[in-house]
């Protein structure tokens, strides 16, 4: 190459750096959020925001299948200079350990006012919104199917059933809860019996759902998303709200939460993009995407298949609670998987 | 007066002494010729002398200025005022003669005009002048040796110092190139340091030839020269 | 500038880059494990978990050096060095799979072998269902660390072959056939660089945790994001890096102890030519050999891609959710690798000439943090530079080109020693006598000489700044996202057609250098 084709070369690798560098730094308002939802989902949400209110939103994305590692590691490394106005978690519990590690910020929407006491925090440290439920997924060739967790230690049910890996994600999230409401010994005895029934143990409810559909195993718990996906793709199965009977423990419901952080740059837009998560709109959207998420406030509208929250019985839970839970039956579930 | 100064060098390689205890003037306009087998440090004293590397004990000075002393570099190579003919001539492939001839020149900041004189006037004592856009491998082995010869006087350093250039090539070529270098001496009047271990090079080139071995001097012997010329540098 | 000083200021661009924040980092949680009595490792042992840990990650790692070191080598050795036809475009071929992330080609094989994959498709469900227990698990990780592995192998392999001066072989030639030779020259000769491949192979898998991640097979770097996520303790997920750390740092320190010094001078003459090997009647049977593998290893997962991308919207929408992305990650890609260039370069002539005393610990130094999960040196980049009066640093994208600076210096640097091996010293000399200073005589003789192999060097910065995910997923300023993450993020309910087309983009920017300099290198390629 000639010395001037370099240089040539040289330049314009420097412009187009220059560019991507800089050609974001506008003078317009922004708010920094960071992300633990899908980002398939909340993507459309943000820009939408950036569209109703002219302010840029820049955002980190995460994934589950990071282990949502990347954002709440930010956010604790972050901690003593943050970067990040608001969190979008996709479940209560990480937002409750921010708000023990002393990195949320407290802040009561007027949006949430109608939100259900049981899905926000009273000092406004973590709202709820739009939830995924935790259903049974049951093949359609099976007669007068399973209408509880129980079922999984019932005989009936024997080698039948199938449960992701409670080390992780959601089903920890499951599991946890139902230390909190029947105590340590209950909890850890129906985790035994379960196993002593020939539960199948599968890598994520997304393969959970699979094997249902696939007929393999008869009934599992998975998330309401991998549930409708599943039936929009016209697989033989249906969604069973369990534990709705008269005097039961009633479906374990994961709302998406947002968190304020404490000494944000932008506190004003913080404030706005957590309105308008909070909003009934936004759940509107929520429910009609594909992930098919149920709006917390009472009465929106939602696409057939999504059910109004206020219809359902619900699990009685303190994600709080939970999320201590979470840690402290860590060693349990690691010895009941077989680590 | 001296113009190079030898004393009492010493440098040892991982614990096996190259040179050791060498000392020796020279006179401008000398003709030196460091003759001794392979392995004998005579490579090594030209290599200090450069300035590539430095002597452990002992120091060494050119022009009365000292620019090395144990184990300290004064100054550095480029700061020494020398020219070099290489074994491998190290004509730089990527450049053409031109640009083998003025790199150095620019280095020392002459104007345009000045450079293209002397690059000129060098070519046409070794009679490449025609040879000026040419690539070092388009040249024939005896024309890469006068343009190596050629990079290394265009800026008329204090001294050549040339590490057995003529050793790859065949005994025709050889004869006609020793006979070259005294040619041009004779017309720029410069001194020269001439390694070899061909005892033939040494009685034609040398007024005066330093034997080698095993790091040291075995002995010097002038010898009569019939074109040695005090020259104008 | 003078050349130490100058020098000086590239090694302590690679220190405070990587050294710096990985020490804060390892101190922060050896304190922090101090306080608590080492009450993580007390756990680990106990539990005997850390045996099973162990056991998974030396099974990955030792499964998966062997299988490229003994594909890899073979594999070398043909392309590089016989008359196969069609070499040039296997060996691109083969080197595609190093140009994209790792867990591009998880999600391709997920959609051959998975429950709901193309095998499901044709064989049924029930094979299905042995392939999919079989992806997710040690196999699974061991043929995508593998593949993406191979190239690493085999280019080495090529390349130390390409230095061998031709009169080693030839002289074996005169009494024996090939094959002796090559098992008792050849081989041998090479044998040291093969190694190095080998131990970093050996390394890059062992702190491999996308791959197993995604296909749930529990490693050491795994436990490691366990803690982050399941408990976020720092001190802790520290703690369970730390083995791996020591494992590299021991590794490393061998081979540097051993196989440095058992290197051998290859240098070559300019004009001398490796002797190529005829195969004669075998080059059908190995070229549907090697067709094979490349069609199994490389063409399978990638075609798969391409069909599920070639939907009417796929591209559409990758390049809506994804243009941006895609711009940036090319931007600092190329500035990542013109940095890297810069100061590997620098390292390398260090190195190659050994001008400052520091060089061997430099290059470990480099090699180390080049084996290290980007992760780690990420949380280590957060922990150093997150302050206010750094933020003109953290919270632009210059937190990235640190990231690329810290991690793959030893790519450039090693490429650039390399190249700088072939130049003889007098030509810098030659220089220095005629008076030139250092500035110069790099920027006027050494850099011309061996731009050819700082092109190839830029290259390679190129693509591992590009397919990053690791270490750029925990430190890109909000907004500024690169392609591999945001597909990584995008992949959880994205749509297979949609994922799969941005992969396609992705393997696309990693190519484009390669054409643009095909391209423009032609018309003077006979000058070098």
């Amino acid at each position: 190459m000639t010395k001037r084709r370099w240089i040539l070369l040289f330049t314009v690798t420097l412009i187009v750096t220059g560019i991507a560098c800089n050609g974001k730094h506008s003078t317009a308002p922004t708010v920094v959020v960071y992300v633990s939802e899908d980002q398939v989902f909340a993507e459309p949400i943000l820009k939408d925001f950036e569209k109703e209110t002219g302010i840029e939103v820049r955002a980190v994305y995460d994934t589950e299948e990071a282990k949502s590692t990347g954002v709440m590691n930010r956010l604790l490394a972050e901690k003593d200079n943050p970067q990040a106005d608001v969190y979008w978690a996709n479940e209560p519990m990480r937002a409750a350990v921010l708000q023990q590690r002393g990195i949320a910020a407290p802040y009561i929407s007027p949006n949430a006012a109608e939100i259900p006491a049981t899905f926000k925090d009273a000092s406004g440290y973590w709202t709820g919104f739009s939830a995924r439920a935790r259903i049974l997924l049951v093949n359609k060739s099976v007669k007068d199917g399973p209408h509880s967790v129980l079922a999984y230690t019932e005989p009936r049910w024997k080698n039948k059933g199938v449960v992701a890996n409670p080390l992780f994600g959601t089903t920890t999230a499951e599991m946890a809860a139902l230390f909190t409401i029947w105590g340590d010994d209950r909890g850890k005895a129906f985790l035994q019996e379960t196993k002593k029934n020939g539960v199948r143990i599968s890598t994520s409810n997304g393969e959970s759902a699979d094997f249902v559909a696939s007929g393999e195993s008869e009934f599992g718990l998975v998330d309401s998303d991998d549930a409708f996906n599943r039936i929009q793709q016209g697989r033989p199965v249906e969604a069973v709200y369990p534990d709705q009977q008269e005097g039961g423990i009633g479906v374990l419901i994961v709302p998406n939460a947002v968190v304020a952080i404490q000494r944000g740059p932008h506190a004003t837009q913080a404030h706005k993009l957590v309105d308008f998560l909070l909003s009934r709109e936004t759940e509107r959207k929520l429910a009609y995407a594909n992930c098919a998420q149920i709006p917390l406030h009472p009465g929106v509208d939602t696409p057939p298949h999504v059910p109004h929250i206020e219809k359902l019985k619900i699990m009685s839970v303190n994600y709080a609670e939970v999320a201590a839970k979470m840690q402290q039956i860590q060693p349990f579930l690691k010895e009941w998987v077989g680590y | 007066m001296k113009l190079i100064e030898f004393q009492s060098v010493s440098k040892s390689y991982n614990g096996r002494l190259a040179v050791e205890d060498f000392s020796l003037s020279v006179e401008p306009g000398e003709r030196i010729v460091i003759l001794g087998p392979s392995g004998c440090g005579k490579t090594t004293v030209l290599r200090l002398l450069a300035g590539f590397i430095t002597p452990d004990t002992g120091s060494i000075s050119i022009g009365n200025e000292l620019v090395a002393r144990d184990g300290q570099n004064l100054r550095q190579p480029e700061e020494r005022d020398l020219g070099m003919v290489f074994q491998d001539l190290a004509l730089w492939p990527h450049l053409s003669v031109k640009g083998n001839l003025e790199f150095g020149l620019r280095a020392r900041k002459l104007s345009a005009s000045d450079r293209k004189q002397r690059i000129h006037e060098i070519l046409r004592l070794v009679e490449m002048t025609e040879y000026l856009k040419a690539r070092p491998t388009e040249l024939s082995g005896g024309q890469q040796q006068r343009v190596a010869l050629a990079r290394a006087l265009v800026l008329q350093p204090k001294a050549l110092l040339m590490d057995e250039p003529l050793s790859n090539l065949d005994e025709e070529l050889n004869r006609r190139l020793r006979k070259e270098i005294l040619r041009l001496h004779q017309a720029l009047g410069f001194t020269l340091l001439f390694v070899t271990h061909d005892r033939e090079e040494s009685a034609e080139l040398g007024t005066r030839v330093v034997f080698m071995r095993s790091g040291r001097i075995e002995r010097i012997e002038s010898q009569p020269s019939p074109t040695a010329v005090v020259g104008p540098n | 500038m003078s050349r130490r000083l100058v020098l000086t200021l590239a090694v302590s661009v690679v220190v405070v880059a990587g050294l710096v924040p990985v020490l804060v980092m390892v101190g922060q949680s050896l304190a922090a494990e101090f306080h608590t009595g080492f009450a993580y490792y007390r756990g680990l042992l106990a539990s005997g978990r850390a045996w099973t840990l162990a056991g998974h990650s030396l099974a990955l790692s030792s499964i998966t050096t062997l299988l490229t070191v003994g594909i890899g080598t073979p594999l070398g050795i043909l392309l590089g060095k016989s008359d196969l036809p069609l070499r040039r475009s296997l060996l691109l071929l083969f080197a595609i799979p190093m140009a994209i992330p790792p867990y591009v080609l998880a999600v391709s094989w997920f959609n051959i072998l998975g429950r709901g994959g193309t095998l499901a498709h044709w064989l049924g469900p029930a094979l299905a269902s042995h392939s999919s227990d079989w992806l997710f698990g040690l196999g699974g990780c061991v043929l995508v660390l593998a593949t993406t592995f191979l190239p690493i192998v085999v280019l080495i392999t090529v390349a130390q072959l390409s230095s061998i001066g031709p009169s080693y072989e030839e002289a074996a030639r005169l009494t024996s056939g090939w094959t002796s030779t090559l098992w008792h020259v050849t081989l041998p000769l090479i044998a040291p660089g093969i190694s190095l491949a080998a131990v970093v192979v050996f390394l890059l898998s062992l702190g491999e945790f996308g791959v197993p991640i995604f296909l749930r097979f529990d490693v050491f770097p795994v436990e490691s994001f366990a803690q982050f996520s399941a408990f976020y303790n720092f001190g802790a997920a520290t703690a369970a890096a730390l083995p791996l750390g020591l494992v590299t740092f021991l590794l490393l320190f061998l081979e540097a102890l051993f196989l440095r010094s058992r290197s051998y001078a290859l240098r070559r003459g300019p004009d001398a030519q490796t002797m190529v090997i005829a195969l004669k009647s075998r080059r059908t049977l190995l070229l549907v050999v090697l067709g094979i593998i490349a069609l199994v290893l490389v063409v399978l997962p990638l075609g798969v891609l391409i069909v599920r991308s070639s939907t009417a919207g796929a591209f559409h929408e990758a390049i809506a959710r994804g243009g941006a992305s895609l711009v940036r990650s090319m931007a600092y890609a190329a500035a990542g690798a013109t940095g890297l260039l810069l100061i590997g370069f620098l390292c390398g002539y260090l190195i190659q000439t050994r001008a400052l005393p520091l060089w061997r610990k430099l290059d470990f130094l480099t090699v180390f943090l080049f084996t290290l999960p980007g992760p780690v040196i990420a949380i280590g980049l957060i922990s150093l530079w997150n302050r206010s009066v750094t933020s003109f640093v953290y919270a632009t994208p210059a937190i990235i080109i640190l990231g690329y600076l810290a991690q793959y210096t030893a790519l450039s640097s090693r490429m650039c020693a390399s190249a700088l091996e072939h130049v003889p010293p007098s030509m810098e000399e030659a220089a220095q006598v005629a008076g030139v200073h250092w500035g110069r005589r790099l920027v006027g003789i050494v850099v011309p000489l061996v731009r050819k192999g700082l092109v190839a060097a830029w290259i390679v910065g190129y693509v591992f700044c590009l397919r990053d995910t690791g270490m750029t997923m925990l430190v890109y300023p909000p907004g500024h996202d690169t392609l591999p993450v945001r597909t990584f993020t995008l992949m959880a309910n994205g749509t297979p057609e949609l994922i799969a087309a941005l992969c396609i983009l992705m393997v696309a920017a990693a190519l484009l250098p390669l054409v643009i300099l095909a391209t423009t290198l032609r018309p003077t390629a006979r000058m070098a």
